[in-house]
């Protein structure tokens, strides 16, 4: 049983972490910068670095079209090609429960040595805690990452300008809807899939339009509207929204429809919210169209002079109303 | 009160039935509403069929207005 | 917009007649109305208010007391429709349990708590039944099921509330109501005719998207403009003027009339309804024995005065300062149909 799982020993820094290290980590994220020292020695990039962390404890580790593999590497990437940084090493660390399955760590490293190939940043330092079991979900991973701002860029949730036009690069709250489903909290079936994805590739070809643009934010937990409100307030603007331009799979709407939920709220986690001058929307919107993972992009709204702080709906019946502010966690309405 | 949603029945055993709404399914109760068939539409409400419904709500809308207008 | 809803629209924003006071009865209509900012569409002299139809909203105080009673002094597992979870009781809400240890579970349907019951035999599981005559049918399907299926561990606690007596109590309140197309879907339309024919009172029942709201208001504006008391079903393809005949029998064979506590209107007679007789194996209360809770609300919340349409939130001091969606006072800034979180969230626009 126990060659097969992790067990404390291979925590505890001896002869095993290392077999460990070899067998699973080593074996994926081998490149000339894999440091087998204390800290990774890396040449200095030309422009200046953004540099960013993050945490991942997603349960369950595994979700239709992703596993926690895969987000934390597109989590890190996602939050560095925001700042228009180009992702070049990234460090993870593994907080993994006594008796976690070798054969599924195994399965997390595939899926972050294949998505970190595909963006081009390299793994460049690890390090491996086994908690007893109980201490931790399964597996935990916290990674962080370092990029190089291109030339030129330069986006901040505060740049936001009445006029501005307002965009998001695929359909909402995917991710968040799979991993509802994949909890099966609540019975019920679907087989919508994650939007989980590295979205440099989408950020580069958005530059390579323009280096106009003043917001690029990844919509993670609390969904793209959550990030609305955070631009409307870091910019001191309003933010307008014509609800029938918002992009929403019909599995999503389905699953919102049986639950109460609102999709804008729902996590994402391959998709961002743009905002760029208004004559270049048009041109950026079609760049993304023919983007691997950005093919249903839309412009879905403007940034306002007026309502500070707010983000605006304008309604199928013509009318305005306000979106709701999110409230934290999300549950059910039934009633 | 009461989110409802309109959803299409799949397939029915007995007092259960599996409906799809967007591609989402579950299983719910059928115990309220008799003669279901796969293919009807109904209105649920926590995760009972409470009612079988019939055309669009623009037809409707065109109905109910026409008969007042 | 296709041409039925510009009509509508037209007939809606066109209204030049006496004041009127339109109210709609139903939660899910209070939040379709703003979410769709019709408030902001109606003409001065029409006023759209919001009455007691929202089941999280007229829950009282000393039922969330009982839950957390449940939970936290007799451990059982309590599920429960999710938004229950963060209404305020006396001490604390489900979820200021659920942080001392409570085992709080939010579920889709009450016949997945039956479900849950079954899949673990060692936990105590009590199911909170709110709810008006849409959801009590699935209350007592699931109380037949566990019954069926010899469960001794499913219990209800009970609160469900019918709608006809909360109508009467409300009669002078608004020129016309906007009847709850789902509650009407299970009850028929005899009680609201009824309403009409014997007491003059005005409405109309109507439904949820969109096409279906507007509609149902078009109808009231111009019907009102008329001048006779009126009842019209605008909502046809859902709602049969018998109702759903099964579902009536089944909540009549389970469940019988009892007082009610609503949060702000006080207890009307017979407008709750609890578990028969035969089935008192089944009612929490019994089951475990529970001693009178009663609940003392915050003295500042005026949720009760909203419910009744006697001031909007606005007028209730706590509103806005104290009492916001994240930190509720009141019931009615919690559930996202309630008047308080509505008004909260939607007013301001420019």
């Amino acid at each position: 049983m126990s060659e097969n799982t992790v067990t404390l020993a291979h925590g505890a820094g001896g002869k095993q972490t290392s077999e460990l290290i070899d067998k699973v980590f080593k074996a994926h994220f081998q490149n000339p910068e894999f440091t087998a020292d204390d800290a990774a020695v890396l040449p200095r990039p030309q422009g200046r670095i953004a540099m960013t962390t993050d945490g991942f404890i997603v349960s369950p580790w595994k979700f239709n079209g992703g596993n926690i593999g895969k987000l934390s590497i597109c989590g890190t990437v996602n939050d560095l090609s925001c700042m228009g940084a180009k992702p070049l090493y990234m460090t993870c660390a593994f907080v993994i429960e006594e008796g976690f399955p070798l054969e599924s760590l195994e399965e997390i490293a595939a899926a972050m040595e294949k998505t970190a190939a595909e963006v081009g940043v390299r793994i460049v330092a690890g390090d491996t805690k086994v908690a007893g079991k109980g201490q931790v979900d399964k597996v935990f991973i916290t990674t962080t990452g370092v990029g190089e701002i291109q030339e030129g860029a330069d986006t901040s949730g505060k740049y936001a300008r009445p006029g501005d036009a307002v965009i998001v690069t695929g359909d909402v709250g995917r991710h968040g809807c799979t991993i509802l489903i994949a909890r099966d909290e609540y019975g019920i079936g679907s087989d919508v899939d994650t939007d989980c994805a590295p979205l440099w590739g989408a950020v580069e070809s958005m530059l390579g339009v323009t280096k106009d643009i003043h917001v690029i934010r990844d919509a993670t937990r609390g969904g793209v509207g959550t990030v609305l409100y955070e631009i409307a307030e870091q910019s001191g603007v309003g933010v307008a929204l014509d609800s029938t331009a918002i992009p929403v799979d019909d599995r999503v709407r389905g699953v919102c429809g049986m639950l109460g939920l609102e999709p804008l709220y729902l996590a994402c986690e391959g998709r961002l919210v743009v905002v760029a001058p208004q004559d270049k929307a048009e041109a950026i919107v079609a760049e993304l169209r023919r983007g691997k993972y950005t093919s249903n992009a839309a412009v879905i709204g403007r940034i306002t002079e007026e309502n500070k702080g707010r983000v605006i709906l304008e309604t199928e019946i013509g009318t305005q109303t306000i979106l709701p502010q999110p409230k934290g966690e999300l549950l059910p309405r039934i009633c | 009160m009461c989110v409802g949603l309109s959803a299409k029945v799949v397939s029915i055993k007995e007092d259960t039935a599996v409906i799809d709404a967007g591609g989402a399914q579950r299983e719910i109760s059928a115990g309220v509403l008799d003669d279901l068939e796969p293919g009807d539409y109904v209105m649920v409400h926590a995760g009972v069929a409470i009612a079988k419904i019939t055309e669009s709500d623009e037809d409707e809308a065109a109905d109910v207005m026409g008969d007042i207008l | 917009m296709n041409e039925q809803m510009k009509r509508a629209r037209e007939i809606i924003t066109g209204y030049k007649g006496r004041p009127l006071r339109i109210m709609e009865v139903c939660g899910t209509h209070t939040h379709e109305i703003f979410r769709l900012g019709i408030r902001k569409l109606v003409p001065e002299g029409i006023d759209i208010i919001s009455g007691p139809g929202c089941p999280v909203c007229v829950t009282a105080v000393g039922f969330i007391d009982e839950a957390c009673w449940l939970a936290l002094e007799k451990g059982c597992t309590v599920c429960t429709f999710g938004d229950l979870i963060k209404v305020p009781g006396t001490e604390q809400s489900l979820a200021g349990a659920r942080s001392k240890g409570a085992k709080i579970r939010p579920v889709y349907s009450p016949l997945d708590a039956v479900e849950l019951a079954k899949e673990n035999p060692e936990e105590q599981v009590v199911f909170l039944a709110v709810g008006f005559e849409t959801t009590t049918p699935s209350a007592c399907l699931a109380v037949k099921k566990a019954a069926e299926l010899g469960l001794e561990n499913f219990s209800l606690l009970t609160a469900n509330k019918t709608m006809p007596n909360a109508y009467n109590a409300l009669v002078g309140s608004a020129d016309a109501f906007i009847y709850p197309g789902h509650v009407n879907a299970i009850t028929g339309n005899s009680a609201c005719i009824k309403l009409c024919e014997e007491k003059g009172v005005s409405g109309v029942v109507a439904g949820f998207t969109a096409s279906e709201l507007m509609t149902a208001l078009a109808v009231c504006i111009k019907l009102l403009g008329e001048g006779r008391p009126f009842f019209r079903n605008c909502y046809p393809r859902v709602v049969k003027d018998e109702g759903n005949p099964a579902a009536i029998k089944l909540m009549d064979e389970v469940m019988e009339p009892c007082d009610s506590e609503w949060r702000g209107l006080g207890v009307i007679p017979m407008s709750g309804m609890k578990l028969r007789d035969r089935y008192a194996g089944f009612d929490s209360r019994i089951k475990y024995s529970m001693p009178e809770i009663t609940g003392r609300p915050n003295p500042a919340c005026r949720c009760g005065d909203v419910l009744q349409g006697k001031c909007k939130p606005s007028d209730c001091k706590v509103f806005g300062k104290v009492c916001t969606p994240l930190h509720p006072i009141g019931a009615c800034m919690v559930s996202d149909e309630g008047a308080c979180s509505a008004y909260y969230q939607y007013s301001g626009l420019v």
